[in-house]
């Protein structure tokens, strides 16, 4: 329960994340009506797949006890995964924003 | 579903969001703008997962995995994780956004036509 595999990474890659995007990439992705609607299907989609991954009756991913918190909501989802997650596809859509097409700007699509 | 779980769990993320590469402009169609994308992070995270799998952080159950490995024992259902759920998070941001759009513009001609 010490936490200090997962559970501080995780919080250490959100924290790059926002740091990337505030720091230097600066694409307005997380001020965005779109963005946290997208994230909020996104997470209601995370725990549907994470809580199958990881379902401790016959778990695809296990996890150290020792490297986590030892929380784990909903199902058995460690809560780290949500950190890894949100870290992992806020990423990848800075990545996208940030090759936004000319044309494509007011469709923002 | 055995060895094949973890694919078939995968394979279920892409075929549910499919659909959502005709709300708008797509992914799909920008294949060469999402890898650009989602490479780069899935790069990263793909070191993390080797870092984790060798540090004990986390395993995977032999029995819902099909035992292909890459290098540093990183399950292929993995890789493919990190390909496919970023893929599914861009269809559905541009899903979401291609909705907001048009109902804006559905907004601005009803206001138009006051």
């Amino acid at each position: 329960m010490t936490g200090i595999g997962y559970t501080i990474p995780a919080v250490i890659a959100v924290i790059l994340v926002c740091a990337w995007e505030f720091g230097i990439l600066h694409t307005g992705l997380l001020r965005k009506p779109g963005y946290w609607i997208s994230m909020g299907i996104v997470l209601a989609f995370q725990i549907v797949v994470d809580g199958w991954l990881t379902k401790l009756s016959a778990p695809i991913v296990l996890y150290d006890d020792d490297h986590t918190i030892g929380v784990r909501f909903p199902f058995d989802i460690p809560v780290e995964d949500f950190l890894f997650g949100w870290a992992m596809v806020t990423a990848v859509l800075l990545l996208w924003e940030r090759q936004r097409p000319k044309a494509d700007q007011a469709d923002e699509s | 579903m055995g060895h094949w779980e973890y694919l078939i769990v995968l394979a279920a993320c892409l075929l549910v969001t499919a659909p959502l590469e005709f709300f708008g402009t797509g992914v799909y169609r920008q294949a060469s703008r999402a890898a650009r994308a989602i490479l780069p992070v899935a790069i990263v995270f793909v070191v993390w997962d080797a870092l984790a799998i060798a540090g004990g952080v986390w395993t995977y159950n032999p029995t819902y995995v099909t035992g292909i490995h890459l290098p540093f024992a990183i399950p292929l259902e993995e890789l493919l994780f990190f390909l496919v759920i970023p893929l599914c998070g861009l269809l559905t941001y541009s899903a979401v956004n291609a909705t907001l759009a048009r109902l804006r513009r559905k907004d601005d001609r009803k206001a138009r036509r006051r």
